[in-house]
């Protein structure tokens, strides 16, 4: 016993140190999981930015010389006058035709304290003119307001008789939806980091090895074919493995840049909930990793390893968007691999309840299925094709 | 003690059934403690195949092998534990330097703590390996690739020693530690089996000879006992009248 775990000990041993030393293929591996974050960290801060901003909106005004302070007043809301207009965006603005119409005896009207009547014209079906139009509204408003409130100052009203009733708005939709997405990419990318981070390693231990003529040799010593696999299994999960984690670790440093709260989201990743993400997707390493060297050692070339391994990283890809899109969700789905994982990963984000039943189901499933590849890979490795194929 | 009793062995095309190869066609043989064998044929013989199956890579359609009384095909792991290899092809660990490499070889032959580091000193030194050791692999000269692979199939020590034409793109001088080192292993009671295509070295090196022609033995002795069968008094004229000749399968 003790001389079976001393081979298996220099077996993954010398895994690891070619792993490690291999600093290109190792630095693509982990390139996953440093763009993680950043991409995450992008994407929010845009999505921020469009939810908060207010994007300039050019006014096709008539009459802006009647009265400047209107159009100062607008022009402080990012409601700027037509003929500003950046050349870029011309054409869209030109489209999209908003126009104000300020009347002649506006001044006059103002002086007499009589109402005066501003025109709005565009398109009020069209999507992208609504956003503006209601901007212009309230800004408008707004304006309108202050005058009155200064008319009432005057006359000694004190101008919260106005307002008996206030209603404060708080948007909780779009900034949830925001959140969503990011904990969605969150989990495709811990997914895709899983299958991504080994391959290299996976490849190179199998494949290489094989094209490097050190296959053969190593097959001809005392040593059992499911050690061997299972050395290069663990040395490319590990890999995997540290790929999970740099997702999870950079992922919540990074977050912690991006001012989730301005859209009334928040976003933490606490101690708890990383490690048990971590143990969830180790059975998904492991898996990965033995799909990757099973289906590797098959082929014929380190080239046609590295393609026919990298159609596999689609599935994980694909999986966990399919199953986001499901409304109806079969229950076999907790059970599966990837499928039920990226559920589970779905509810933590979500802060649902987590199903310990199909948590314990789903890794024992892929942990049952990597213990069938690894065996199957040994068998397979005994076999006379393999052999044949070294030389 | 290796001992090859009447193997038999085809690669047969699944597609196309008339093109299926007889690779070995009831070769046997044996190579005996205390003694250099070589093993000669001209290419696509059987040699590698025959040496695939010692190592219990292939097995055989009939007939079997055995390592110091082990049955390959019954009992790989054991048989290879006496067995080091020196292989037709072979390649490095190149991101691992010499010693690591020599150091993995011995884990996996069972060897640890002082006793494996000792050794490794001992093949390191015996081969001259001193400045190479604690350097990467990769970069290394052919005759430094080869000295390398030595080491690592002799830190263990094995009773039985295959080489697979071992010399080539050796220089003179790593050739005669080489030589000198089969002589050691000679002298010490190991059984060395030693395929080769430079018929100077095998006359000069080999205690005894086999000739391999098609999948089976067409002659074996002494070089001097090759050379009085054909009528030659040099190793390669004997060795080209023996495979070529029917002849030669009687002796």
């Amino acid at each position: 016993m003790n001389a079976d775990f001393n081979q298996l000990k220099a077996l993954v041993l010398k895994e690891y140190r070619e792993a490690f030393r291999d600093k290109r293929a190792l630095m693509v591996a982990l390139m996953m999981a440093f763009m993680a974050p950043i991409m995450i960290m992008v994407m929010s801060k845009i999505m921020i930015e469009k939810l908060i901003d207010e994007p300039p909106v050019y006014v096709k005004f008539t009459g802006a010389e009647y009265a400047p302070k209107l159009v100062q007043h607008l022009a402080d809301n990012n409601l700027l006058d037509f003929t500003d207009v950046p050349e870029e965006d011309r054409a869209t603005w030109d489209k999209r035709n908003i126009a104000i119409e300020i009347p002649e005896d506006y001044v006059e009207n103002m002086a007499q304290g009589k109402p005066i009547k501003l025109h709005l014209q565009a398109d009020f079906t069209d999507k992208a003119v609504k956003p503006p139009v209601r901007r212009i509204n309230s800004a408008v408003r707004e304006f309108s307001l202050s005058i009155g409130y200064k008319r009432l100052l005057l006359r000694g009203v004190d101008i919260r008789l106005l307002n008996p009733v206030k209603l404060v708005e708080q948007d909780t939709a779009k900034p949830d939806a925001t959140f969503m997405l990011i904990s969605m990419l969150l989990g495709v990318y811990l997914m895709l980091a899983a299958f991504m981070s080994g391959l290299s390693v996976a490849i190179d231990s199998s494949a290489g090895e094989r094209e490097r003529n050190v296959l053969e040799m190593l097959l001809c010593q005392p040593v059992s074919t499911l050690k061997i696999v299972l050395a290069k299994l663990i040395s490319a999960s590990t890999i995997g493995f540290i790929g999970v984690v740099l997702v999870l670790v950079l992922t919540s440093l990074s977050v912690g840049f991006v001012d989730l709260t301005k859209i009334g989201a928040t976003f933490s990743l606490d101690m708890s909930t990383a490690i048990f993400l971590m143990l969830l997707l180790l059975p998904i390493c492991l898996l990965a990793s033995a799909c990757q060297l099973f289906v590797a050692f098959q082929t014929k070339s380190f080239k046609e390893a590295q393609s026919t391994v990298g159609m596999l990283i689609g599935i994980p890809a694909f999986i966990p968007f399919v199953v986001s899109m499901m409304d109806d969700r079969p229950e076999w789905l907790d059970w599966l691999p990837i499928s039920g994982q990226s559920m589970i990963i779905e509810s933590v984000f979500k802060g649902v309840e987590v199903n310990w039943l199909a948590v314990g189901a789903t890794s024992s499933v892929t942990i049952a299925l990597t213990v069938a590849l690894v065996l199957g890979l040994a068998k397979k490795l005994k076999s006379e094709k393999v052999i044949m194929a070294l030389s | 003690m290796i001992e090859v009793n009447n193997l038999h062995k085809s690669f047969i095309d699944k597609k196309d059934k008339k093109n299926t190869v007889k690779a070995l066609d009831g070769l046997s043989f044996t190579a005996k403690d205390g003694e250099i064998t070589g093993i000669l044929g001209p290419n696509g013989a059987g040699k590698t195949t025959c040496l695939r199956t010692l190592y219990g890579l292939l097995s055989a359609d009939e007939g079997f092998a055995t390592i110091d009384g082990i049955s390959v095909t019954e009992d790989p792991l054991a048989a290879r534990s006496k067995l080091g290899i020196f292989p037709d092809k072979f390649g490095l660990y190149e991101r691992l330097t010499a010693y690591e490499q020599i150091d993995y070889f011995a884990s996996l032959h069972g060897m640890t703590g002082k006793a494996k580091k000792e050794a490794i000193d001992q093949v390191i030194q015996d081969l001259e390996l001193g400045d190479l050791a604690h350097r990467k692999t990769v970069g290394f000269s052919q005759g430094q690739r080869m000295k390398v692979t030595l080491a690592q199939s002799l830190v263990h020590q094995p009773q039985n020693f295959v080489l697979d034409e071992p010399t080539r793109g050796l220089d003179v001088m790593s050739t005669r530690i080489l030589r000198n080192h089969l002589a050691k292993f000679k002298a010490k009671g190991h059984c060395i089996l030693f395929s080769s295509h430079v018929m100077q070295e095998v006359a000069a090196l080999c205690d005894r000879v086999i000739i391999v022609a098609n999948g089976k033995l067409a002659a074996q002795g002494t070089p001097q006992e090759l050379c009085d069968l054909a009528g030659e008094t040099h190793l390669e004229e004997a060795f080209v009248k023996l495979i070529g000749s029917d002849e030669g399968v009687a002796a």
